[in-house]
């Protein structure tokens, strides 16, 4: 059975002013590595923050392992949420917290309450920061307040944050617009190996073409919130392209 | 402009702010320019206060008349605060303006226009567009000149009702040179009561401020627009905010006379008063703060499957803390500044011994207090500062 | 040579924190104690120091126990005057662990320095003897270390909890706070409140037998004095603005003589309170709102003044290089690059201004200026509880109203 089943998803906004979504269905198999693409509006985000409700839906079902997300109560969102890492375009760090806490925020699905409003996480739980902070190479920076690392070191961070919940599936948002292309690609790595090594389900939205076919198994691209593609990224040939970013548009690699 | 359908709130809303708001701001404007001028005119012409000139009918109509004129004719200061003008031909103002005699039935009539349209709108071929007209310099505009015209009567009416009599100052300087000897020689003998008085009037302001913190915190996550949802939190943030605007248009030196006569005069009425004016102050700094956060970590730490309560724990507390400090420190600044007149009021501190010896013009006596306090002030003035500099 | 200097005034001022801590700590631990027992002191003093006066061999004990006291906490813990300036006693090889013999030498080596008045530290500053006789070595903390122990099992921890704590506690009996006066002797308050909610508007357009003016006409006069005050001080503040602003004046030695006097000027007289010009123009002119009028202007002046000049310093400089750039001489650049920057602000603070002078005209008029605030002081004294409810009732409401109405207006034109 698919990972992750969407279903006739719809979302308007602002009592019916803004169709973000319409009618979008798609099934991803565990362990793709899924990109969305699309002009900024066509959606992306929406459908992204729809998976963990972090955006009501409209209409339409998203079942992850055969539950209905869309149906859970608060209770039981929450243990699904914790299943699902989400990365962001802005990082979205608590910027004068430390590094280490920004990371613990990570576990805050599995502690219990008092534990985290304490602030006292469990031993093994500091001992997972070392580990997902040593693997995206961030250990020494542990103690260091999160503004005052450079943009690519702080994705690092909620790159950290989302292997802390230990997560079946990855969410993420954009999450190389806001960094230089170097940085871009060292960040996409990271989201490969979580995918390759871990068998994490990763849908991700870019912005660039040349990176969703370099990354992606597998591409959907939206347009005013309709999927117009769905294959492997091979078959976007030129005319898919124009169709998906406009006639104007001409592509560009990022390197 | 013309052909954009609004919805129903929209309608509302136009509607009420071209039919009723302006007009309304208008009148008042009038009412005032109408006030200041019969206290001008009656200071001129009868060397008495006269608050209302004239039988009431005529002034009623020249202010209704006048304001509904104005806004048919020419920008008047309600429109122009509404950020709105009429554009149209000149023909159809005359329409306009007895149309918008409707006034509140013209604002509901404006509902069951699709665009929200007045029915002086709709009748006149006037319409009334966002945006006003800008790049007018002041002076070429109607209400430049009601404002000059109303700022000189309200001067010379100011003249007139304050009894400014500059010739006192110079005829009647000899009278007060023994005073400013007094005034350049404190009584340094009192250093040390001073010196306790001080401390108790320091201790007013830090309890105040102290015990006005917590509750202000508390209350401010009732109070910010962004965390109150849903048919519970929203009338409860509608309560908390009239609450503290309400209570904080009362001033602390009026809490101080409350509570003098409350729990007695002293310094524990003097710190209940600084207490109760913080707690308001505080709780809206601390509002406007926390609607001002970053909702990107919100949104973060509500993915990762955490609570409401947790939410709040490790995404909004630390955006918070130090600003919350800050705005606390800056308030025990001016608590400072204000327990000397509180004091003075309610009883209690430097500031009662002050105002004892300023209504007995015992200036030597004042002058060494009024040393000792702005010692005082400065100190806690460049500690604060200091503090919050570090805090930023 | 600098280090070692730098080591040696944190290691001078973390002692002399901690020490003086503790002295707080006692005398005022000790005063909250005298205050509260006993019943013949009142804090509410006549001539007479209430304080408690220590003779000189209390104050030797004092000494005594506070510098004994300061040592053990140094010897054994991390205290608060090390926390604050980042040293931690470590041994001599700057390992920070360090057992409990070294301390305890530390502490006992530190007695004769205690002995000797100091000499072993005046001689070394940096690393005085006693410590190297005790193998340790006061030495700054390494930065980033994760804390290991949760914060109230620490000694300087412990001490700022203390510190605070008997700070409250002394405020608490210094104010005299009876939570229970709140709710005791309900008879005045219950006449207070009667008043407050059933005002007696009956003489708000007409004056009271015993008063000159009504409520209203109270009101009006507090307003203009208020509007007076303000308007005549902005007119005075801002030419006076440009001269206490760094960045115009700071070009010569004669702008920042002009500088200097003009900002001292401000802070001056933003210090004097009203009520000390009130009392004096009370004299000079006359009781009245003329009197108050002056109080406030006087310090509107300084207030404002101050808040534009800073407005001044902080103005965005590019517009200022250009104007200047162009050939414009120094009057000629305010004109066309300071002041159309400064206006829209300028005018917010006046009107912000307006509305603490109304507020301050209340208190000035407890002290010779009119208006409101002598009506309230009359009717108050006079234990008239309808009247003082019909004032505070119409103070508030048009407080309410002026600060929504500036509120707006500051909104549309900022």
């Amino acid at each position: 059975m698919a990972h992750l089943v969407i279903e006739r998803l719809t979302k308007v906004y602002e009592r019916g002013k803004v169709r973000a979504l319409t009618d979008v269905s798609f099934e991803v198999e565990r362990g793709e590595f899924l990109v969305l693409i699309g002009l900024s509006g066509s959606g992306k985000s929406t459908l992204l923050r729809c998976v963990n409700r972090l955006v009501e839906p409209t209409s339409g079902r998203v079942i992850l392992d055969g539950t209905d997300v869309t149906r859970l109560s608060p209770r039981a969102l929450r243990r699904t949420r914790r299943k699902i890492g989400m990365v962001f375009q802005q990082f979205n760090l608590v910027k004068r917290s430390s590094v280490l806490s920004n990371v613990l925020t990570g576990r805050l699905g599995y502690v219990s309450t008092w534990r985290a409003l304490l602030g006292r996480f469990p031993k093994e739980d500091l001992e997972r920061a070392r580990r997902a902070l040593s693997r995206v190479g961030l250990l020494e920076k542990m103690y260091a307040r999160a503004d005052e690392l450079s943009g690519g070191q702080q994705q690092r961070v909620g790159i950290a944050r989302a292997l802390m919940q230990e997560p079946e599936l990855l969410l993420a948002d954009e999450p190389v617009s806001a960094l230089d292309p170097a940085t871009s690609h060292s960040i996409m790595q990271y989201l490969e190996q979580m995918n390759r090594d871990d068998g994490v389900t990763v849908l991700a939205s870019l912005h660039f073409l040349s990176l969703a076919r370099r990354y992606g198994t597998r591409i959907i691209a939206l347009k005013d919130g309709q999927v117009v593609f769905d294959g492997p990224p091979g078959a976007i040939d030129n005319a898919k392209f124009k169709e998906i970013y406009g006639e104007d548009a001409e592509e560009v690699e990022v390197r | 402009m013309r052909g954009e359908a609004l919805p129903v709130l929209g309608r509302l809303k136009r509607g009420l702010t071209l039919g009723v708001v302006v007009p309304a701001a208008d009148m008042a404007v009038l009412a005032l320019l109408w006030f200041v001028g019969s206290l001008f005119f009656g200071f001129l012409l009868y060397g008495r206060e006269v608050y209302f000139f004239g039988p009431w009918w005529l002034a009623l109509l020249g202010i209704v008349e006048g304001a509904l004129l104005w806004g048919a004719w020419g920008l008047s200061p309600g429109m122009a605060l509404a950020r709105i003008a009429l554009q149209g031909p000149l023909r159809g103002r005359a329409g306009y303006w007895i149309l918008s005699h409707l006034g509140p039935v013209g604002a509901l009539l404006a509902l069951f226009d699709p665009e929200g349209r007045l029915p002086a709108e709709r009748w006149s071929g006037v319409q009334a567009v966002e945006g006003g007209r800008r790049g007018r310099p002041w002076y070429r505009t109607s209400t430049g000149w009601a404002a000059v015209v109303g700022l000189v009567l309200s001067l010379g009416a100011a003249v007139g009702t304050l009894q400014i009599d500059l010739n006192a100052l110079f005829t009647r300087a000899p009278a007060t040179v023994k005073y400013w000897q007094q005034v350049f020689r404190p009584n340094t003998s009192l250093l040390v009561l001073g010196i306790q008085l001080l401390i108790e009037t320091f201790f007013m302001a830090l309890m105040a401020t102290l015990f006005a913190a917590p509750v202000a915190a508390a209350l401010s996550f009732l109070a910010a627009r962004n965390l109150t949802r849903g048919w519970i939190g929203r009338p409860v943030y509608l309560l908390v905010r009239l609450a503290g605007s309400v209570t904080r248009s009362v001033d602390a030196v009026l809490w101080a006379i409350i509570f003098g006569v409350w729990v007695g005069m002293g310094s524990f009425a003097g710190s209940l008063a600084l207490w109760i004016h913080s707690v308001v102050d505080l709780l809206k700094l601390y509002a406007d703060q926390l609607e001002s956060i970053d909702p990107g970590p919100v949104e973060a730490v509500t993915a990762t499957g955490a609570s409401r309560l947790e939410v709040i724990r490790y995404a909004v507390i630390p955006q918070i803390v130090n600003p919350y400090l800050s705005f606390t420190l800056y308030r025990w600044d001016i608590n400072v500044r204000m327990a000397t007149v509180v004091g003075l009021v309610g009883g209690g501190g430097i500031g009662f011994r002050l105002g004892g010896a300023l209504t007995d013009f015992n200036f030597s006596t004042a002058s060494m207090y009024m040393i000792l306090v702005i010692v005082l002030v400065w100190a806690i003035d460049y500690l604060s500062a200091r503090l919050r500099a570090k805090l930023a | 040579m600098r280090e070692r200097l730098l080591l040696s005034r944190r290691r001078f001022l973390s002692f002399f924190l901690d020490w003086i801590s503790w002295v707080y700590l006692l005398y005022a631990g000790f005063s909250v104690h005298y205050i509260r027992t006993s019943p013949t002191l009142i804090w509410r003093p006549e001539e007479k120091f209430v304080l408690p006066e220590l003779g000189l061999t209390d104050w030797i004990l004092v000494l005594l126990v506070t510098v004994e006291l300061t040592l053990l906490v140094r010897s054994f813990g991390v205290s608060l005057g090390q926390r604050a300036f980042g040293v931690i006693l470590a041994r001599a090889d700057g390992s920070p662990r360090v057992g409990f013999f070294p301390r305890f030498g530390h502490f006992l080596a530190s007695q004769l320095v205690l002995l000797t008045v100091g000499l072993p530290v005046l001689v070394r500053p940096d690393r005085p003897w006693h410590e190297r006789a005790a193998g340790v070595a006061l030495l700054p903390r390494p930065r980033g270390a994760p804390r290991v122990r949760p914060w109230w099992t620490s000694a300087y921890a412990l001490t700022g909890a203390a510190l605070a704590g008997v700070t409250v506690a002394l405020g608490w009996v210094v104010t005299d706070i009876q939570v229970g006066a709140l709710i005791r002797d309900v008879d005045k308050p219950a006449r207070l409140w009667r008043g407050l909610s059933r005002p007696d508007l009956s003489y708000f357009f007409v004056p009271h037998p015993l008063e000159v003016d009504s409520i209203f006409g109270a009101l009006v006069k507090s307003l203009f004095m208020a509007l007076l005050a303000t308007l005549a001080g902005a007119a005075i503040a801002f030419p006076f603005s440009f001269l206490g602003a760094r960045n115009i004046t700071a070009t010569g030695p004669v702008g920042r003589v002009g500088y200097a006097l003009t900002r001292g000027f401000f802070n001056v007289f933003r210090s004097i309170e009203s009520i000390f010009w009130a009392s004096i123009f009370a004299i000079w002119v006359g009781f009245g709102a003329f009197a108050g009028t002056i109080a406030l202007f006087l310090h509107t002046i300084a207030a404002l003044g101050k808040l534009y000049s800073e407005q001044v310093e902080h103005i965005d400089p590019g517009p200022v290089e250009a104007a200047t750039a162009a050939g414009g001489n120094r009057l000629q650049v305010i004109k066309q690059a300071v002041i159309p920057q400064v206006l829209p602000p300028f005018l917010a603070f006046t009107l912000y201004r307006w509305d603490i002078n109304l507020r301050m005209a209340t208190v000035v008029g407890f002290v010779g200026g009119g208006g409101i605030g002598l009506l309230l002081k009359n009717f108050k004294d006079g234990g008239e509880w309808t009247q003082v409810g019909a004032v505070i009732v119409t103070f508030a409401v048009t407080v309410w109203l002026l600060d929504f109405v500036s509120g707006w207006v500051r909104e549309r034109i900022v």
